[in-house]
């Protein structure tokens, strides 16, 4: 009775029917969408509270301005990427929509379902947007030498990192932590003396950042943090992540291996299996999911969490407080060197804006996201009314005063406009601000490439399969080092890792020589 | 009327009281931990799990359901999608169920495989999107959550079985007085029927009441929103993936708000099932005398 | 009393009524007359469910959104190659037998024993709440089971939970359920008759109310037992729809419960060994890909085998009792 699977998968036969349709011209793709002179955006998540107040003023100014309204349609979470798709291909008329890797990005890309917008953007026509864009950022996120949307960031890169909670830091006397051994003593320090904190949270969204990641941290990765120049690549979010040769850009060859075989991958997973037996972190990592074991930090259950450098992670603050008197939250980024480590970043932004091949008007949808990069109508549609919705803090933060919040990565994203919370900490602060310069990083000599999982896909479906059932439990240390990895080693050589591991190098080759 | 004779407790019974008891006992201890969590504070809830006794008090999950400015539209759409919906799955059912119950040589089974073929074969998501959008144009009415849900196999051969245990007597005494065929249907079959006909309605109701999936295909307009619909992407806004940046509203009760919503949900359905059960939970007779 | 009486008694009770037999050859026309009955559903199947099934050809395509079905590849049985070069086929095969054949066998038989014993109980008040205290677990979410389960059995943090508790309370060494694949085909079934059996029991308790008070009285004179009558009486009675009900599951038994089972195992690969099924597995290699053509042929290798069980179950089924018959 259950077709769930099929419902989550968009049920196979489908999509090629729609493409069928859309060949034979009979479906024409005129529907409710697009409609009209309002453009057709696609947001995820949910409805923001208050949203028509907000809508009506966006339109009435977008009227004003540039003739148009926008009509947004919201899809929760769990179901973008399927609509997402699913909309796409049925040819219908939106005009833009959040994608990214993630997401269906490749394959959109491949189908030329997307418009490539650097030609749009060098044309000049543009002003306020090509202001809001860095050239290195338009420059890395090229696919192939071509755009395909506009890059949502709001700094310059993502290092991911820590959380932690200050007033148990400094309880126990480590109010300052620069270094992962110093972490990991605080973590070992909160297992001894606060019975009923664990001292780190995992979840099961997360098993690969703990290790290896292009991130270019392992979160647990003591080498990783001392050296942070990794050049891992995987051909999908899920897959093997390979470890490239630090020479490739001088020898020109890649010479890929597995992540394992990478320098302190197995010391990594040996602190992490430690950290598991020893009630380090939860042991029920595999099995919770990020808003439960956020929620569980915010009561005061956990000592430290993931965080990235998007300035956001202090919005518990009132929260933690309010769960337990006195708790404080602090960002611990453990490199060596701290601010001046200049780790290796790809600057490859994880959210991108596209624009549907299909959509009723190209132009317009880039006039609205130049309309959208003006800072009076940025703070509008991503705060809401201010005065009522919001009110501005000193000159670079606000408040929210009303419960009203917009995925902003989805539409209007720009590093230069971005306000900061209220409640952000001077530590979260202070590394926010470094990650929003670009020359505190060192480009990744794989920056811009992007493998192509097309020619092996089969393959790579079976090592996902094999990621997940064999090497997440290694990640979060729930097995035995050596019999995992053996089991891990054994499941990807069936799955075809002598196939992925020549097509990563044939293409990361390619790539290099064609520099 | 009937009364029952007095008889000594049989050991049948006895089993029966405490088996059901224990069920109930395993069913009742969840139901309560959901209640019961939902009115307690997210700080609590997330760091046992559980929460037996609502302490400390917290309403901050139903309000945020229902404070959502299109919560009465979502109730009315989902009373209207459950209602008609219920109400034409019910009929439709009902006529291709008895066809097939009759045993008509060389249309019955035909119409059986017909109707189990769906069961098992489905052409997947994008041609149905297509069809009701492009070739139907029902994006954003209610016709398009009901129906393509309108007729379940699964219904249908329960049906088909419960209509195939009516007493054959009847239904040929009334051949003979000369009754048509749709006359005997609608004037025997289905008042004979209304056990099986509340099930099977329930069932289909329950279904619709529950349906959020066709919504999310076909209805864009967040003031035609059903109900679930509504409440799944309360509960999926919360963060889905580590590549989301998270937004910078307050985190909402994750643990509270999953537990409301299941209350929310299982409300309704709790007040409208004693209504259809009358139908199908008779008093125990058996083994009883006319008095 | 005598056994014969009663032996009488069970022949007539298990016997169906012979339904509609057409015995006078009935004119076609009248025939046609009362299918007319059937055409909103048959209406519904053909626009819905049939002109939809155009879409199985994709299976045999290298699909990509581009190209679309005519420009697309044919490219024969490969997308079917994929899941069976996984290596993982014969454990995943396997596990998905294995589990579908226990849910259906436990929630069809708690189905009916809760039916029977519901039967039994007289009190009006205690019974109908009874009734609608077993049929709530339906209305459960799969992911409010999956956090009532982590209460149980893990706890928060995953060091701990109520069963732990318990078993530490006796003195019995704890368990860590999240990385012990063994026990999990016996709670999942559990899970299912706890979601089920209210349901299913439902669908019985109808069955029993249609059947005629006759029966019953023939029984009680001879002075059969509740226990009895129960067994000799109402479970032959009920056999039609457990028939129907097996049929139906049958043609399924190769689709997992893929909403329950994802939200409880979820990516969690140290529970794969005895917990992963065709519909999990596709969903977790292919989520990422989006590659709809090899989804289509699993779905359409698992409509197939489900198809030929069937076919195989009606038919036997005829054989062995014609009348009960489902299709």
């Amino acid at each position: 009775m259950s077709i769930s699977r099929r419902r989550l998968l968009a049920a196979g036969g489908g999509l090629s029917i729609a493409a069928l349709f859309g060949a034979a011209g009979c479906g024409g793709g005129e529907d409710d969408s697009g409609s009209g002179d309002a453009l057709t955006v696609l947001l995820p998540g949910d409805v923001p509270p208050g949203w028509d107040a907000v809508l009506n003023a966006v339109n009435a100014k977008l009227k004003a301005d540039l003739g148009f309204t926008i009509s947004p349609q919201f899809t929760a979470w769990a179901n973008y990427k399927n609509q997402a798709l699913l909309k796409f291909t049925a040819g219908e008329s939106f005009d833009t929509a959040l994608q990214a890797r993630w997401l269906s990005m490749t394959q959109l890309v491949a189908s030329k379902s997307l418009v490539a917008v650097d030609e749009m953007l060098a044309s000049g026509e543009y002003p306020n947007l090509s202001k809001t864009l860095d050239p290195k950022l338009i420059e890395q996120n090229k696919w192939s030498g071509k755009l395909y949307g506009i890059p949502q960031v709001n700094a310059a890169a993502r290092i991911q990192h820590f959380n932690i909670r200050q007033d148990l830091a400094e309880k126990l006397g480590f109010s300052d932590i620069t270094d992962y051994a110093t972490l990991e003593r605080l973590w070992y320090a909160v297992k001894q003396k606060e019975k009923n904190v664990i001292p780190m949270a995992v979840n099961s969204n997360m098993p690969d950042l703990l290790i290896s990641s292009g991130q270019p941290v392992g979160l647990f990765n003591q080498y990783s943090w001392e050296n942070p120049r990794p050049t891992t690549q995987a051909f999908s979010g899920d897959s093997l992540p390979f470890v490239l040769a630090a020479d490739a850009r001088q020898t020109g060859s890649s010479r890929p291996v597995p992540f394992w075989e990478g320098p302190g991958m197995i010391e990594a997973l040996r602190a992490v299996r430690r950290y598991y037996l020893d009630g380090i972190i939860n042991k029920d990592a595999l099995n919770v999911d990020t808003s439960t074991v956020n929620s569980q930090f915010e009561s005061g259950r956990y000592a430290s969490r993931w965080a990235i450098t998007d300035g956001l992670s202090s919005k518990s603050s009132a929260t933690v407080a309010a769960a337990v008197p006195g708790a404080r939250l602090a960002n611990v980024v453990p490199l060596r060197g701290g601010t001046a480590a200049r780790p290796y970043q790809t600057f490859q932004a994880d959210n991108f804006v596209v624009l549907n091949v299909k959509g009723g008007s190209n132009e317009k949808a880039m006039q609205l996201e130049d309309w959208l990069s003006i800072k009076a109508n940025h703070d509008l549609i991503s705060y809401g009314v201010e005065g009522t919705d919001w009110r501005p803090v000193g000159s670079d933060k606000f408040e929210q005063v009303t419960k009203y919040t917009f995925p902003g990565f989805a539409l209007c994203w720009r590093a230069d406009l971005e306000l900061k919370i209220k409640d952000i900490t001077e530590s979260e602060d202070a590394w926010f601000t470094w990650a929003k310069d670009y020359d505190n990083f060192t480009v990744d000599p794989f920056a811009s490439f992007i493998p192509d999982p097309e020619p092996i896909k089969r393959e790579d479906a079976q090592v996902v399969a094999a990621m997940t059932q064999y090497a997440n439990p290694l990640f979060v240390g729930a097995v035995d080092v050596d019999k995992g990895l053996d089991a891990l080693k054994k499941a990807l050589d069936k799955a075809g890792l002598a196939k992925l591991q020549a097509e990563m190098e044939k293409q990361a080759n390619e790539h290099l020589s064609g520099r | 009327m009937k009364t029952v004779k007095k008889r000594k407790l049989e050991p049948f019974t006895i089993v029966s009281i405490i088996g059901v008891g224990f069920f109930m006992v395993l069913c009742v201890i969840p139901f309560w931990m959901i209640i019961s969590g939902s009115f307690t504070s997210e700080s609590k809830l997330a760091t046992t799990g559980y929460s037996l006794i609502p302490q400390p008090f917290s309403t901050t999950a139903y309000e945020m359901i229902f404070t959502g400015p299109t919560v009465a539209e979502a109730y009315f759409a989902s009373i209207f999608i459950t209602v008609v919906g219920t109400a034409l799955s019910l009929a439709a059912t009902s006529g291709i169920a008895w066809v097939i119950a009759r045993r008509l040589p060389g249309i019955s089974r035909p119409i059986a495989i017909f109707a189990y073929l769906p069961m098992l074969f489905s052409g997947g998501l994008v041609p149905l999107y297509l069809l009701v959008t492009q070739y139907l144009h029902l994006q954003n009415s209610y016709f398009a959550v009901i129906l393509p849900l309108l007729v379940a196999p699964f219904l249908v051969f329960i049906q088909v079985s419960a209509f195939r245990q009516l007493p054959e007597a009847i239904l040929e005494s009334a051949r003979i007085d000369g009754a048509g065929e749709w006359r005997i249907f609608f004037r025997i079959v289905l008042p004979l029927s209304k056990p099986i006909l509340a099930v099977v309605g329930l069932f289909y109701a329950v279904h619709y009441w529950n349906e959020w999936f066709t919504a999310l295909l076909f209805i864009t307009d967040v003031h035609k929103y059903p109900l679930p619909l509504l409440l799944q992407n309360l509960i999926q806004n919360v963060s889905f993936s580590q590549m989301l940046p998270t937004s910078a509203g307050q985190s909402p009760p994750v643990y509270q708000l999953r537990l409301a919503l299941t209350a929310v949900t299982i409300g309704p359905i709790l007040l409208a099932y004693p209504f259809a059960q009358r139908y199908f939970v008779k008093g125990i007779t058996l083994g009883a005398t006319k008095g | 009393m005598s056994a014969l009486q009663t032996r009488e008694v069970r022949r007539a009770a298990s016997k169906p009524k012979p339904a509609a037999p057409a015995r006078r050859p009935r004119p076609l026309r009248g025939n046609l007359w009362v299918g007319l009955l059937a055409l909103p559903a048959i209406a519904f199947f053909v626009v819905f469910a049939y002109l939809p099934m155009v879409g199985l050809i994709v299976a045999f395509k290298e699909f990509n959104v581009a190209d679309g079905v005519f420009g697309s590849p044919w490219n024969g049985l490969d997308n079917f190659r994929y899941f069976f070069s996984s290596g993982e086929a014969g454990r995943i095969l396997l596990n998905t037998l294995l589990l579908n054949t226990l849910f259906l066998a436990a929630t069809l038989a708690a189905g009916i024993t809760l039916a029977l014993m519901l039967n039994e109980i007289r009190g009006r008040f205690f019974k109908r709440v009874a009734q609608s205290t077993i049929f709530f677990p339906y209305f459960v979410s799969p992911i409010v089971i999956s956090i009532i389960l982590q209460v149980l059995l893990a706890g928060v943090g995953g060091s701990g939970g109520a069963v732990n508790d318990a078993l530490a309370g006796f003195g019995l060494p704890t368990v860590d359920w999240y990385t012990q694949p063994g026990p999990w085909p016996w709670i999942l079934t559990v899970v299912k008759v706890w979601q089920m059996g209210g349901y299913l029991s439902v669908i019985f308790l109808a069955a029993i109310t249609s059947i005629p008070e006759e029966v019953y009285e023939a029984g009680a004179i001879d002075g059969a037992s509740r226990a009895q009558m129960a067994w000799r009486i109402t479970i032959p009675l009920l056999r039609p729809t457990a028939a129907v009900l097996l049929v139906l599951g049958v043609g399924r038994i190769f689709y997992g419960d893929f909403g329950t089972i994802y939200a409880i195992v979820g990516d969690n690969g140290t529970l794969f060994p005895t917990t992963d099924v065709i519909d999990t597995y596709v969903f977790r290699s292919l989520r990422q890909l989006g590659d709809f053509g090899t989804t289509a042929a699993v779905g359409l290798f698992q409509s197939v085998v489900g198809f030929i069980l069937v076919t195989a179950a009606v038919l036997i089924q005829r054989k062995y009792a014609k009348e009960s018959s489902v299709l």
